[in-house]
């Protein structure tokens, strides 16, 4: 059950990912990045993330995919580009991907996997368990996080004002 | 205050002169160089004859400079008669040129006149070290500087392109007379593993009281010789002595002071100091007696066609320097010695007086444009005949007693032809001599004005410079009274003086000297009044219209400088252009600009990188990742 | 033990997260709209946090799950900061092409 569960997520996955660099047009871009989202969240509960499996379609596929399609619709469609200046960038990108691949699987061929312990789902990757971690243990990247954030909309703002002024 | 503080006061104060005038001189007011110039070296006089009285003598060691191993170089003075004698003549002869120089470089501007004073002192600061030295390193050390302050006093008027190549040559020349000193001062050390002069002098064979068997050695020859190079660039003899004409470009107590009385005598009192080294080499000895007389001879017959009153001059220093070397090469090194004070003093005046007559002149120096003279400049004339008297060598003045008494001395030797030779050499130059001094004076204070005079009612010059010219000329006219063994009997101060350091002359003169030296005496006169006859009266054609090749021979010096050059000056610098062509350009520029060049390449290679373009960028990014992966996966795997 | 071995076990996931990321890599050197460049890169993103949660899972360490929750946090500000430049740009000049925004050259 559950590995036919992975395979379908897993498909979807990939297909959106083909999605995301084969489409012309952006917006069909983000939704296929909205399936590989939706995917790979599955793929996370599969994994006991529970919390992460939430945050993950609500949060990034909720808000900031929104985030960019609110954008496209700003900017407009978008028009063909020309024929690219670089002539040998897509064919060294394929090859050196392909490298890359092949090196990351033979790294992982290297890695023994054991069977990982049967865990306590009423405690794994829970949001208590999340949040105990989080404001305690790892409370510092937290606030450093929620202060990166701030910076993060202060910019937002600045950026996009046109006269100084309004601000 | 004992010896050793005096000595240590006679060398310093000139030094602090000079510092303090070339620190400060320029600043000051014009009084306060003329003030602490000459003042420094007459304290040093009278400091110096506080020592002559208290009959001084001591070998004192100040402090070690340097100490390695077995080289043990101690800052040491050696003061005993010979260094007292020479520091007497030169901070009192010096003493008398600066004061003389206060009037005659007056017309200088404040910066030059207290830099004149300065390069003065540091002269005479550096002629004391080397006569006061007790060691080989301190007298290399006041050898080099007395040539370095001649460099600079030659070239005083640097403006003059003249003067500026004259000063080049001197210092060229005296450097090949350091290498040769420095060698024999090596030779030396590694021959005896001393480095003072005690030291050195007690290691030889034949010193205290030890047998003489043996005593001659290649080695020693070999010292001796290079030691001699050195006498022969700074005494300006025979083939090292094209610098010393050419060093007329400086001024003229510049001239009096360096290259008549102290300078060009440093090299008689190496000889004289070494004495104990010459004793026993005895073909280096010989040497210098033959290398004195020939240069004697030489430059009188050059000084026969001079026409620059000061260029006679030079060439007469150099025939007197030659008898010095003469008597100090046949082992009558107090004779030599005392030649050495006469003539520092009657050249000195030489000098100085022609420094009037030209001053007065408006600096004209061709005596073809003097003439009649002694009317209007009468005291310059008289003092400039008593030099000339005394230059000859007429009594009673005391040039006739120091020659004839080196004369005598060569005459005399017994069993030695060499010394007879010389003897020879010397009797010819004398008679040469009375020729050439009778001539410039009868060209210069005689006869009608020459038509061609810059200035027709000369003045004499103002006191400060007349009153050194008088005080010499008083000095050359009683200063043989104290040493008179070359009429056989009298006084013999200086030698009796001297005798103690350099030993007593071994031999006695006869009466057949004191003959030879009358005999002499009149002959050189009578060619003294023979150059009336040619010059003023022009009752006898000059000797030049009778044979011109000769008289041009003579006019170019006998072709030395010429020689000289296509020996040695164009293929040193044929050498040097090829090295800059060659060496300098090529390779060092090569390797410098290269360098450059090389950089700037590798720059412009390496910023083809940086191509702008996002996507590049982050393909470099993959493939640093491809690396990475690939060290991972080689280094978990070995 | 070779990955893609019959019983689901981490290797697939961590597989899958490759693919994922060298995708994700390709369409940032492929494609020239900054946009589209902007939305690999959270595809990229993705597959990091794909690999972090499988680790979580496989070590029993919550260390992954706060990782990728950090991952996600990050990647919304730098998406804002980098849509508001991108944004910027486009209003200065239409940059259609990101090959056009090479002045950096040299």
């Amino acid at each position: 059950m559950g590995l036919l569960v992975f395979f379908v997520a897993a498909a979807l996955a990939v297909a959106g990912g083909i999605g995301v660099i084969a489409f012309h047009e952006p917006i069909r871009s983000v939704l296929s990045l909205v399936v590989v989202m939706v995917a790979l969240s599955i793929l996370f509960l599969l994994l006991s993330a529970q919390f992460v499996f939430v945050v993950q379609i609500i949060v990034y596929a909720g808000a900031v995919m929104v985030l960019f399609l609110f954008v496209i619709a700003l900017l407009g469609p978008a028009k063909e580009p020309s024929r690219g200046r670089l002539r040998f960038q897509p064919w060294l990108a394929a090859l050196f991907a392909v490298v890359f691949l092949v090196l990351v699987w033979v790294m992982l061929q290297g890695v023994q996997y054991r069977q990982p312990t049967l865990t306590d789902l009423k405690v794994f990757g829970t949001v208590e368990w999340i949040a105990v971690q989080l404001f305690t243990t790892y409370l510092y990247p937290f606030e450093l996080t929620s202060l990166l954030l701030l910076v993060a909309a202060i910019g937002a703002i600045y950026l996009s004002k046109r006269n100084i002024e309004d601000l | 205050m004992n010896t050793g503080q005096l000595a240590l006061l006679v060398l310093l104060l000139p030094a602090a002169g000079a510092i303090l005038l070339a620190g400060r001189g320029w600043r000051l007011p014009r009084i306060w160089t003329k003030i602490v110039g000459p003042g420094v070296v007459w304290a040093s006089f009278v400091v110096t004859l506080v020592l002559f009285i208290n009959k001084a003598s001591d070998d004192v060691t100040y402090f070690t400079w340097i100490k390695s191993g077995t080289f043990d170089v101690p800052f040491n003075l050696l003061i005993d008669n010979l260094s007292i004698f020479m520091c007497l003549v030169i901070t009192g002869v010096g003493a008398l040129i600066i004061t003389y120089a206060v009037g005659y470089m007056a017309a200088e501007n404040d910066a030059s006149f207290a830099r004149f004073f300065t390069y003065m002192d540091v002269f005479i600061f550096s002629m004391l070290l080397l006569v006061l030295a007790g060691n080989f390193v301190f007298l290399i050390v006041g050898w080099a500087m007395v040539g370095l302050s001649s460099y600079f006093l030659i070239g005083f008027w640097y403006q003059r392109r003249s003067a500026v190549l004259a000063a080049r040559k001197a210092f060229v020349m005296n450097v090949i007379g350091d290498v040769g000193m420095i060698l024999g001062a090596f030779v030396l050390f590694t021959t005896y593993h001393a480095i003072t002069y005690a030291g050195v002098f007690n290691a030889l064979p034949c010193a205290n009281g030890k047998s003489c068997i043996g005593g001659d050695s290649p080695t020693l020859e070999l010292a001796a010789f290079l030691l001699l190079v050195g006498a022969i660039a700074k005494s300006a003899q025979l083939p090292l002595h094209t610098w010393l004409p050419d060093a007329m470009e400086g001024p003229t107590p510049v001239s009096a002071l360096i290259h008549a009385a102290t300078m060009v005598t440093a090299g008689v009192y190496l000889v004289a100091r070494m004495h104990p080294i010459y004793d026993i080499a005895t073909y280096a000895h010989a040497s210098v007696a033959i290398i004195g007389a020939v240069t004697a001879l030489f430059a009188a017959s050059i000084a026969i066609v001079q026409t620059d009153i000061k260029r006679v001059l030079a060439y007469s220093t150099m025939s007197q320097i030659g008898y010095m070397f003469l008597a100090v090469g046949v082992g009558a090194y107090s004779a030599g010695l005392f030649h050495l004070m006469s003539h520092a003093f009657f050249k000195a005046l030489l000098f100085m007086a022609a420094g009037n007559v030209i001053h007065s002149m408006h600096d004209e120096q061709d005596m073809r444009k003097y003439g009649g003279l002694f009317r209007q400049l009468p005291r310059t004339s008289w003092s400039f005949l008593i030099g000339s008297l005394s230059l000859v060598g007429i009594i009673p003045f005391v040039g006739f007693f120091s020659k004839e008494q080196i004369l005598g001395a060569a005459f005399s030797k017994p069993d030695n032809t060499v010394s007879l030779v010389v003897w020879g050499i010397g009797f010819v130059t004398a008679l040469i001599t009375g020729f050439y001094t009778g001539r410039m004076w009868w060209m210069s204070f005689a006869g009608k004005p020459s038509p061609e005079r810059p200035v027709e009612h000369p003045h004499e010059a103002p006191s400060v410079m007349l009153i050194p010219v008088m005080v010499l000329a008083v000095l050359a006219t009683i200063g043989g009274l104290i040493q008179t063994r070359a009429l056989g009997f009298g006084p013999q101060a200086v030698s009796d003086f001297l005798d103690t350091v350099v030993g007593k002359q071994p031999w006695e003169g006869g009466v057949a000297d004191v003959i030879l030296s009358l005999i002499t005496m009149a002959l050189a006169g009578l060619l003294f009044l023979a150059a009336y006859r040619i010059y003023v009266e022009r009752t006898w054609k000059p000797w030049s219209t009778r044979f011109p090749r000769l008289q041009r021979l003579l006019e170019r010096k006998y072709y030395f400088d010429e020689a000289y050059n296509f020996a040695f000056v164009r293929p040193m610098d044929a050498i040097a252009d090829g090295g800059f062509t060659h060496v300098e350009q090529p390779l060092i520029d090569g390797v410098v600009a290269g360098t450059g060049h090389v950089t700037e390449a590798g720059a412009g290679s390496l910023s083809l990188t940086q191509s702008g373009y996002f996507r590049n960028y982050v393909l470099v990014f993959l493939a640093g990742a491809c690396i990475a992966a690939i060290l991972i996966l080689v280094k978990s795997n070995s | 033990m070779s990955i893609g071995g019959s019983q689901l076990d981490s290797s697939w996931f961590l597989l899958l997260g490759a693919i994922l990321f060298t995708l994700g890599a390709i369409g940032v050197l492929v494609r020239r709209n900054p946009l589209v460049i902007l939305i690999c890169i959270e595809l990229m993103l993705n597959a990091v946090n794909l690999t972090l949660i499988t680790f979580s899972r496989q070590l029993q360490n919550p260390e992954g799950q706060l990782f990728a929750l950090m991952v996600m946090t990050v990647a919304a500000a730098e998406a804002v900061v980098g849509l508001a430049i991108l944004v910027e740009i486009f209003r200065v000049r239409d940059a259609e092409d990101i090959d056009d925004l090479s002045e950096l050259k040299g």
